[in-house]
């Protein structure tokens, strides 16, 4: 099954997947999806965007997702300063914020996989483990 | 004569731990490593991707850096590991 691009014709939340959601998580609608086309889908987002997202959103982005969880961002500063870096120069030298510990293969479906954060839950140096980390270190157990 | 292969990433924290200990490896054993950084070289990047099929079997399945390769017996270690199993790799 392949990912496709859906709106809400209620309120223009746009969505990537196999299929879209129920309810809409904005505006709670229930089945407002329809299937568009991706260049539609493009100039929605595009248009809706709002400046670069900084090296300060990103961490906020990121502490938000580890609010509650099992995992936490790295305390390391040092640590997290030289991932940032490398997040940022890769999504400007390569489109997207690849993990700076791995390398894209350039097929379009893997290489996502590698977008910060990654599905970091199935990693061998993460699952199972006491004091887990992904690949890069950016995200630990608590 | 074998020939080994460091792939490793400007940013990435791993591959500046390991620098030392490879340096320290060379300098220890006369051994001398390629050294191909991969986020800022397209070409190193292409021949770390030339290696595929043979390094995401022995580094879970993705490209991952850094990788040490072997080219003439194939063996690939990957990550931040330790001096001893390093080297323990690198004279075999």
């Amino acid at each position: 099954m392949k990912k496709t691009f859906w709106r809400c014709f209620v309120c223009n939340d746009i969505h990537y997947g196999i299929k879209p959601p129920e309810i809409c998580p904005t505006c709670k609608v229930k089945n407002a999806y329809v299937e568009i086309s991706a260049s539609e889908a493009k100039t929605i987002t595009d248009a809706a965007a709002e400046g670069a997202h900084t090296k300060e959103d990103f961490l906020r982005a990121i502490e938000k997702l580890a609010e509650g969880q099992e995992f936490m961002i790295n305390p390391d500063r040092t640590r997290l300063e030289t991932l940032f870096e490398g997040i940022f120069n890769n999504e400007r030298n390569h489109g997207l914020k690849y993990c700076p510990c791995r390398l894209i293969c350039k097929e379009f479906e893997e290489d996502l996989k590698l977008v910060c954060p990654c599905n970091f839950l199935v990693h061998e140096t993460y699952k199972g483990l006491d004091k887990g980390e992904c690949w890069c270190g950016m995200f630990i157990k608590r | 004569m074998a020939k080994l292969i460091m792939f490793h990433g400007r940013e990435c924290p791993h591959c500046r731990a390991m620098m030392p200990l490879v340096d320290q490896l060379e300098k220890e054993t006369g051994i001398v490593f390629e050294k191909h950084e991969v986020w800022h070289d397209e070409k190193n990047a292409d021949l770390m991707r030339s290696y595929r099929p043979i390094l995401t079997p022995q580094c879970g399945g993705q490209l991952r850096v850094p990788t040490f390769l072997n080219t003439e017996t194939n063996a690939a270690v990957c990550g931040e590991i330790p001096y001893e199993k390093l080297k323990e790799w690198a004279i075999k």
